[in-house]
């Protein structure tokens, strides 16, 4: 059964130009911990929602009539959550959180939940979830350990290209598709900042060719309206210590399988 | 200082980095061009460039700095099929390609090579054009990091970088102060013929080498007493400089020429080019290099005559000093020129203290 509800503190977004982003609750807060007050200690991503908000504050001082901004939902297929429902709604509005609506939903029926909000990126701590949710057509990423040392004031999303791809998570063709609507409107959004002091930054990652390989990655989503700020070929070598500067809040590698260079 | 890096680490290598790194070599092995495989950053000698060494951009430069960078990016954008012209670390990079061919031949599956990574500033828009004048001169550059204005430092750290340079000193001083080997670069007045089959690198000694404590002593009492120091120390090394790991990195890779019977042969010879007198105060210096098991392949002592008309003869494709004294007399008769921003010598100019202003840290 999914049920949802709408958060009156904030103001509700355009559904036909938001870009719908659902993030794990289980990720935003601490499940276990409390703050006081009954509120929720802050989760992981914690870091990538404040990121997410500036965006859509800049985008706003910018122009007052965007409508193309992050509309933040929260899914929760915890049970336990689900009970403390009241807290999850309470938590967010102690901070402040832009968050528009909440999703309860049980674990056989959140995908559905994630199709009927219009979802167009599902980040999550479950790798289990992301796997799911990737195969059934819905962007997703995997939110990890890294994603806490984030910055909050400008959202860095990573595009990697070329890494080991796992034999059992090949993408269909719905989920590219999925992946390069979500990467035009990021690209779309990315154009309405300024070279410098932008509060969202795009960076590429090839991990394996050499620099032909990235420079085809460049000019495929320059095609896609993406303009890339920070571009890293690695040709073989570790991702590991270089991931760790990067720092994005999420990546995403779906959007490169199919196209040809 | 930099450390080496360790060879036989007994690390857990990540199973995923693995089958990146083998995904990597299958990509490589299966290009139709005959493009060599850049080598695993562990065993490799890592050198940085910034994008404004390996190339000549201060046109762009300028755009950059009057107009902003909006008018930069789309002004490289513009030009993007047109290829830069040779930068001051070219020829040195070219003089590296060619040790790794000759390291190639002797050793086909070793992975101790010199990797050049370009190391820049600049937004990634640029890099298409910088990625086309890298294929338009075919240089052996594989990896990148272009951090669109992120400080380069944790980069330079996660490749294990032997060598950074960059024509931007603030930079340069931040690489150093987290233990690089770093230096700024230089373009030369004129142009110098070089050699294309040995890579020729001269150093100075003392704050480049060595650490300046002897400098010190000659800024702050004179060379008289600091004659007396150095034959009163002779047989006590001098500490390490922030250039030593590079030279011991070159000796380790001159040591693989040495072993095939090479050593007549071998494509990368150093050079010592120190103000210091040979008769008094030369012993220590290389007391010190043979204590550290290093060797230099000629030792100039000029006892503080300038450096210009050596260097001329030595050509060297890169010349490190910490002085920008020695380094204008270096640029101005054609040899290229690094500046190692290190030690008292940053305080002085000509011998004479620089007034500073006091500065708010």
């Amino acid at each position: 059964m999914v049920s949802t509800v709408q958060n009156t503190d904030v103001k509700q977004k355009e559904s036909d130009h938001a870009v719908v982003v659902a993030v794990a609750s289980r990720a935003v807060f601490e499940p276990e911990a409390q703050g006081g007050d009954n509120v929720y200690a802050e989760g992981v991503a914690f870091p990538l929602l404040q990121a997410l908000q500036k965006v859509n504050e800049r985008l706003l001082e910018e122009n007052s009539a965007e409508s193309l901004l992050f509309d933040i939902v929260l899914i929760t297929t915890d049970s336990q959550q689900q009970q403390q429902s009241s807290h999850l709604i309470s938590s967010t509005k102690h901070y402040g959180l832009e968050v528009s609506r909440f999703c309860f939903s049980t674990e056989e029926d959140f995908i559905e939940s994630l199709l009927q909000n219009n979802v167009q990126l599902f980040l999550s701590t479950d790798r289990n979830e992301v796997s799911q949710t990737s195969q059934k057509g819905v962007l997703s990423a995997l939110l990890d350990e890294y994603t806490t040392s984030c910055p909050s004031e400008q959202l860095r999303v990573l595009f990697c290209r070329d890494a080991v791809i796992r034999p059992d998570t090949n993408p269909t063709p719905a989920s590219r598709q999925a992946a390069q609507s979500f990467s035009a409107q990021l690209g779309k959004m990315r154009q309405r900042f300024g070279m410098s002091d932008s509060p969202l930054s795009i960076a590429l990652m090839t991990s394996c060719g050499g620099r032909d390989s990235c420079g085809g990655a460049l000019r495929t989503l320059r095609s896609l309206g993406i303009s890339v700020d920070e571009a890293y070929c690695l040709a073989g070598s570790p991702r590991g210590p270089i991931l760790s500067v990067l720092r994005p809040h999420f990546v995403l590698s779906d959007c490169f399988s199919g196209l040809e260079d | 200082m930099s450390e080496m890096k360790p060879s036989d680490v007994a690390a857990a290598e990540d199973s995923s980095e693995e089958k990146d790194w083998a995904a990597a070599k299958a990509a490589f092995d299966n290009l139709k061009s005959n493009k060599p495989r850049p080598p695993k950053p562990r065993f490799a000698v890592s050198i940085a460039v910034s994008s404004r060494t390996v190339f000549n951009m201060v046109a762009e430069r300028k755009i950059y700095e009057e107009e902003g960078v909006e008018k930069y990016v789309a002004f490289q954008v513009e030009h993007e099929n047109e290829p830069f012209r040779p930068g001051p670390a070219f020829p040195f990079v070219k003089a590296l390609m060619n040790v790794n061919s000759r390291l190639r031949e002797l050793y086909p599956d070793s992975e101790e090579l010199f990797d050049v990574i370009l190391m820049t500033n600049n937004p990634a828009q640029v890099g298409v054009r910088l990625i086309n004048s890298i294929n338009h001169y075919d240089l052996t550059i594989e990896r990148f990091c272009m951090t669109g204005g992120q400080s380069p430092i944790g980069y330079l750290e996660a490749y294990m970088t032997n060598l950074y340079l960059s024509k931007d000193s603030d930079k340069v001083t931040e690489a150093i102060e987290a233990g690089i080997a770093a230096a700024t670069m230089f373009m030369p007045e004129k142009e110098m013929e070089l050699s294309d089959t040995q890579l020729r690198v001269a150093f100075d000694g003392d704050a480049v080498l060595f650490s300046d404590e002897s400098e010190i002593i000659v800024k702050k009492h004179g060379l008289d007493t600091f004659f007396e120091h150095e034959k009163r120390y002779e047989n006590q090394p001098l500490a390490q400089g922030p250039l030593k790991c590079f030279l011991e990195a070159l000796g380790k890779l001159q040591r693989k020429f040495y072993s095939k019977n090479e050593r007549l042969n071998c494509p990368i010879r150093t050079f010592l080019v120190t103000a210091r007198s040979a008769a008094s105060s030369g012993a220590r210096v290389l007391k010190t290099l043979r204590s550290w098991g290093l060797e230099i392949d000629e030792a100039l002592f000029l006892a503080g005559a300038p450096k210009g008309p050596l260097l001329q003869k030595i050509r060297p494709h890169i010349f490190f000093d910490d002085q920008m004294f020695h380094i204008e007399g270096a640029k101005d008769l054609g040899t290229i020129a690094a500046h190692v921003p290190y030690g008292i010598g940053q305080k002085y100019h000509k011998g004479k203290l620089i007034e500073q202003p006091a500065k708010n840290e």
